[in-house]
């Protein structure tokens, strides 16, 4: 078993309230325990075959995925049911009762990212923590603190680990 | 009565007696009057006089907050936690605070905006005198913003002295509502937002009435020079003469003293940020030649103080490091400071002997001075800078570390990550000192293009490695062949030209305007502007750029070995590239905008704002792109396109701006406007869907930019080429059809010829809309209608029986 909980240095401060460090287990019982989650991919998972393949492979276990940036070119004839929206949009969507979703079956109630730059997410993040009340998972190689739940600071061949342990529990 | 003139007068009966009238209370409302010029129903506005028309822009582009902090310290009730959108113990939630502090970034960047112009207008007022006539080429309209705000039509130097006067009056006012216990509501800061913006139009427009007017800079010229930039192109043999800032006003000394002295050949002088834009400018009117290279932005700016190859810095104002005199400093560098809004702690030699400055700089007496005189700056500059490199070659200063030196440099490295975690990208350095220590540079020439030399990275590593040098030392080969081109900015587009191009603009026929604006803090490196100048322009679309944004394309070659200025033309026609100048000739982009209205539509612009706005909103499909945005200044800028109705995309970076502006394409109500001919509610497409939003990549922004183009009165041929263009780059750069191309076909002539069969069907299968496939033509289906005569308005007192 991965732990994804021992460093959470972070290194640019927000506020009081900071993530809470979550195991994959953990993570794998969230996301599967929502009522409707969402999978936010975006452009730093192109960077990475194997981050490709991992957010696919999450995608299968029935999780739609909103690709940002343009992550969709990596997401498309996989069998997976992925569409593209910008993220600034999707967040602002994401906090609004009367969007019906990227399928038009309603909102979501758990939101989980990956393959995003940090500083960016960590502010998109911050829109979403203090204007909504969407559960967040950070599944990320950083520790992103404004989410409500995130693995920590991790070396690539453990975030690879952990998301496979992830997969494992979904 | 005879009307009393300004100037100076004598009085015949007395001897000795002058008498100097300055400003007559006013002189310039009646003289515009006497002209016929008619001035609309908000000259001069205050806070609260174009309320109703930022209400309406906000209805359908709604606040969304990112905060960068989750408290509030402003006062000594706090610090108040006001995560959750709670109140803090003054009664603002997190919304209203988040507002405020976007208000006071657009504040400051207006005011360091009209500061500029305050000071180079009193400058040049000093030298020219308040009559000297403002010419900025062969135009009517000289002064679009400040004629749209103020009502002012300015034609002389004196003449913007008013109207700086009502800019920093609104400032102070705007400035007034941060205090605690002002302003409580999110959406009337907002409104804030826009006025502040809108202001810093008319502040840079001054300072470019006024520069451009008096310093011989280019007049509405589309040929003007090429202009050498780039760190490779500066001649290190020489004394380098390194110049950084916004305000051209002193350095102007320092060239003419070279040029008097005949050291043109001798002396290299180049400059960083919009300083060198503008040193490029002066004196180039009717076939000058450029007496200055440009190294780069502000990015370049840490990376050309640690070459080493400057012998003296010279800087002025607005995006210069703090820390230029300690940087220099370690070099043997002199810094020269001469501006008040930088002073560096440094003596002040303004009324000093030049010789004896030159000692006392040269001798390292004193690591730099504030020279305010500019007649002590003309000639202290050179003569040091001369004096200097000698003095420095047999010091044998060595800037950046040796080769030998790098590994063992490299092997401090403990992996810790603290640099990676500091820097703004999270750049893998760690990678490149790995690499560095089996003597392998090359991760660190991959940094080079990527890393902004910000230096948090030096600064965070606890083995106190000079990471920044060590990128700069293994890419010394690139620097050597970072040699391009700018076309020197050319100033505003001109009457005629308006006249030729704004009927293509409005019908659609010309895709769009792409402004590519503002700094360089890019997601990914410099080169991702020079791919999108290049695909839109490849596209018809006309690329307008200013400032660092003008600087970084013309960095960049293509397969031709040309860069973008060479390739492109420089005239306001699709398919050109134009360079309108430094970070204040912005004001030219949002003056084109202006200029449409009034010469194109023969809209009333003299404090007719709301009504120049609508129109711009409505037909004008431009974007703007402030991709690499950092400044107060840019934000500012971007708020004043807002306010015009011009949406703005900034790149990752500016989310932490913290507001964006974002409409909600599935709230079909919010995208219905007027008709003018009768007042009926008529829908409108979801674009522009934003007026300010934050974009993650370059292939991600393309099809954005195509998409925010299309406007309501495109008529069918416009529209069309506009949709292929969305169409197009959304499958070259995101793979697939765009989820909502339907939504902005009217009928089929809207469609892309070549796939217009093809898209019938669709539109038939996924979408239900009737086709006539006989003749091709689309029955039922669209949700709005193709009716080039409607005239579109957000405003309904615009429309026919209301007025």
């Amino acid at each position: 078993m991965v732990d994804t909980t021992k460093n959470t240095q972070i290194y640019e401060t927000w506020g009081r309230n900071v993530a809470k460090p979550v195991n994959p287990n953990v993570a794998g019982k969230v996301i599967t325990k929502a009522k409707r989650p969402l999978l936010v991919v975006a452009s730093e998972l192109l960077k990475d075959e194997k981050l490709v393949e991992k957010a696919i492979a999450i995608a299968k276990k029935g999780i739609p995925v909103a690709a940002t940036g343009h992550s969709i070119t990596a997401l498309m004839d996989k069998g997976i049911d992925a569409k593209y929206i910008n993220i600034h949009s999707l967040a602002t969507f994401l906090g609004d009762a009367r969007w019906s979703g990227l399928d038009g079956k309603g909102s979501y109630d758990t939101i989980v990212f990956l393959g995003h730059k940090k500083y960016y997410l960590n502010q998109v993040l911050a829109g979403l923590k203090n204007f909504t009340d969407l559960k967040t998972l950070c599944i990320e190689r950083h520790y992103m603190q404004n989410s409500s739940l995130s693995f920590g600071n991790l070396k690539a061949d453990v975030h690879f680990e952990a998301l496979d342990e992830l997969i494992d529990n979904l | 009565m005879t009307d009393i003139k300004t100037g100076q007068i004598s009085i015949d009966d007395l001897e000795n007696v002058q008498i100097t009238i300055g400003k007559i209370v006013g002189a310039i409302e009646k003289k515009a009057k006497d002209e016929g010029v008619k001035v609309g129903p908000t000259p001069k506005p205050g806070i609260s006089t174009l309320r109703s028309w930022d209400h309406k822009i906000l209805s359908r582009y709604h606040p969304v907050y990112t905060p960068a902090c989750d408290q509030c310290c402003y006062c000594t009730y706090g610090k108040c936690d006001l995560s959750g959108n709670k109140e803090g113990a003054c009664g603002i939630n997190m919304a209203a605070h988040n507002a405020r502090e976007t208000l006071l970034r657009v504040i400051t960047g207006a005011a360091a905006h009209s500061a500029h112009g305050r000071h180079i207008l009193h400058h040049l007022i000093d030298l020219y005198g308040n009559d000297k006539t403002i010419d900025m080429g062969p135009s009517n309209l000289l002064a679009p913003n400040t004629l749209a705000v103020t009502g002012i039509k300015p034609e002389t130097l004196g003449d913007l002295e008013e109207v700086l006067d009502y800019v920093e009056e609104q400032i102070t006012q705007l400035l007034a509502t941060i205090q605690v216990g002002q302003e409580g509501g999110a959406i009337d800061f907002e409104s804030k937002i826009l006025h502040g913006g809108m202001l810093d139009h008319v502040g840079m427009e001054v300072s470019e009435l006024a520069q451009v007017s008096s310093m011989q800079m280019p007049k509405s010229d589309p040929d003007t020079p090429l202009v050498e930039i780039g760190m490779g192109c500066i001649d290190a043999s020489k004394p380098v003469l390194l110049v950084i800032g916004h305000n051209v006003a002193g350095v102007t000394y320092i060239m003419d003293y070279i040029h008097d002295h005949e050291l043109d050949d001798k002396i290299e002088v180049a400059g960083l940020c919009c300083t060198a834009i503008d040193m490029t400018r002066y004196k180039v009117e009717n076939g000058g030649k450029p007496r200055a290279k440009i190294v780069g932005t502000m990015a370049k700016e840490l990376k050309m103080i640690r070459s080493g190859v400057a012998d003296l810095i010279v800087v002025d104002e607005q995006c210069v490091r703090a820390d230029v005199l300690d940087e220099a400093k370690k070099l043997s560098i002199p810094v020269i400071a001469t501006n008040e809004k930088i002073m560096y702690g440094l003596p002040d030699r303004s009324a000093d002997d030049p010789k004896d400055i030159i000692d006392d700089l040269a001798s390292r007496k004193e690591d730099g001075a504030l020279i305010l005189d500019f007649h002590v700056l003309g000639q202290v500059g050179p003569e040091l800078a001369i004096k200097m490199s000698k003095i420095r070659d047999e010091m044998g200063i060595k800037a950046l570390p040796k080769e030998e030196d790098m590994q063992g440099l490299a092997s401090k490295c403990i992996y810790c990550g603290a640099c990676e975690m500091d820097c703004p990208d999270n750049l893998p350095i760690m990678e490149a000192m790995k690499a560095g220590v089996d003597s392998d540079l090359s991760k660190f020439e991959y940094l080079h293009d990527k890393c902004i030399a910000c230096g948090r990275c030096d600064q965070a590593c606890p083995k106190e490695i000079p990471i920044l040098n060590l990128i700069e030392k293994a890419s010394q080969k690139l620097i050597r062949e970072e040699k391009g081109y700018v076309r020197a900015g050319r100033g505003q587009i001109s009457d005629p030209e308006i006249r030729e191009e704004g009927v293509n603009l409005v019908l659609g026929t010309t895709p769009g305007i792409i402004a590519m604006v503002g700094c360089s803090n890019y997601a990914d490196g410099t080169r991702d502007y020079f791919k999108v100048a290049d695909e839109m322009l490849k596209r018809n679309y006309i690329v307008v750029t200013s400032g660092c944004a003008a600087m970084d394309l013309g960095m960049y070659k293509n397969e031709e070995g040309e860069t973008l200025y060479e390739k492109y033309p420089a005239k306001f026609l699709a398919g050109n590239l134009i360079n309108v100048g430094s970070c204040v000739s912005n004001s030219h982009i949002t003056g084109t905008a202006i200029k449409v209205a009034a010469i194109f539509a023969q809209r009333q612009v003299a404090g007719n704002y709301e009504e120049i706005a609508d129109y711009i909103a409505n037909r004008i499909g431009a974007v703007g792109v402030a991709w690499g945005a950092y400044s107060q200044k840019a934000v500012a800028i971007g708020s004043g396109c807002n306010r015009l109705g011009i949406p703005v995309v900034v790149g990752p970076h500016g989310s932490k701006y913290r507001r964006a502006l974002i409409g909600k394409p599935y709230e079909e109500e919010e995208w219905k406007v007027y008709d003018a001919r009768n007042g009926e509610q008529m829908p409108i497409p979801t674009s522009p869907e934003f007026m300010l939003t934050t974009v993650e990549s370059v292939e991600e922004l393309l099809p954005i930019l195509a998409k925010n183009c299309i406007r309501p009165s495109d008529n069918n041929m416009g529209r069309m080429i506009k949709l292929t263009h969305y169409i197009e780059l959304s499958q070259k750069y995101l793979g697939h059809m765009p989820y909502d191309w339907y939504n902005f076909v009217r009928t089929e002539t809207d469609l892309p010829l070549a796939k217009r069969e093809e898209l019938l069907k669709i539109l038939e299968k996924e979408h239900g809309w009737e086709i006539d496939w006989k003749r091709k033509k689309i029955l039922s289906g669209p949700s709005m209608k193709s009716d080039v005569s409607a005239q579109p308005t957000n405003v309904k007192r615009l429309c026919k029986g209301e007025c």
